[in-house]
């Protein structure tokens, strides 16, 4: 019953700092209610009991990705984008029956998956040795070569993010040397 | 000590979901409609953790590691890209944004 509780004050925050992320014109405020988000989704993934989701979301997600968003934000002038309408109004109009839509269709499909016959196999192994534990030896066992790929992902999206934002190669037109 | 159900998760789950895909679609600034799509990221993530919960498995807080770690490529590459747009074009919203050779 604890639970239950903590888990729909954890998803309202939720689902209201997403609110904000969609609605706000301001983009230091959206970042502010994104972070908001993710701290509050965290909180969703703790008391769900995956503790290492968790604490790798509230460090890699809130503090890395958050930051990197307010470096980036600090690099675009963003004054001029405050002048003009934050918002597509017309096509908001034209795409909310259509979310509302694919929310029939997930509710749908959800409800229908729901069904399924769980399985717990490892709850018994889950409980004995902890979550995080289990987590780790699976994630370097059973899948460790995706393990590695998402690491050779992350090493080609760093130099792609370094090929694409770096200046152009300098031209030489006023230099007289 | 109840346990929560997985309606709750997949409800959760299926908002933010919503929220995130409308704000891909009617936002205009670039970098703005790059944190609606980690809105949508992050709602996947909940429904994995919560079928996790359900299932009693660990493979879906796996693959949940494995989306924060592709969304934080994600945000590096697009982030590289707002950046080159905006250092050629001058422009940062996506109606401005027209062809594609810079």
């Amino acid at each position: 019953m604890f639970k239950l509780i903590v888990f729909i004050i954890f998803s309202a925050w939720a689902v209201i700092s997403s609110l904000g992320v969609v609605l706000f014109s301001n983009p230091v405020y959206v970042i502010l209610w994104l972070l908001s988000a993710l701290i509050s989704i965290a909180g969703i993934f703790f008391v769900a009991g995956a503790e290492l989701v968790g604490a790798l979301q509230l460090i890699i997600y809130a503090v890395a990705i958050a930051v990197f968003y307010i470096f980036v934000l600090t690099a675009v002038p963003w004054e001029k984008a405050l002048k003009k309408d934050s918002h597509y109004r017309v096509e908001g109009v034209i795409a909310f029956p259509f979310i509302i839509l694919l929310y029939i269709e997930m509710f749908i499909v959800f409800t229908l998956g729901v069904m399924a016959s769980p399985k717990k196999q490892l709850k018994l192994f889950i409980e004995r040795i902890g979550n995080a534990e289990v987590v780790g030896s699976i994630l370097f066992s059973k899948y460790f070569i995706a393990f590695e790929i998402v690491s050779l992902v992350l090493l080609m999206g760093m130099i792609g993010a370094v090929l694409i934002g770096r200046k152009e190669s300098q031209t030489y037109d006023g230099d007289t040397s | 000590m109840t346990a929560i159900p997985l309606e709750a998760f997949l409800t959760v789950s299926g908002l933010i979901f919503g929220i995130g895909m409308f704000g891909l679609i009617v936002r205009r600034n670039l970098i703005t409609i790059l944190m609606s799509l980690e809105l949508c990221l992050n709602a996947v993530n909940i429904a994995f953790v919560g079928a996790d919960a359900h299932l009693g498995l660990v493979e879906g807080q796996i693959f949940a590691l494995f989306i924060i770690a592709l969304a934080a490529v994600e945000a590096a590459v697009g982030l590289g890209i707002i950046i080159a747009i905006f250092r050629y074009r001058k422009v940062e919203s996506s109606d401005e944004v027209r062809d594609m050779r810079g």
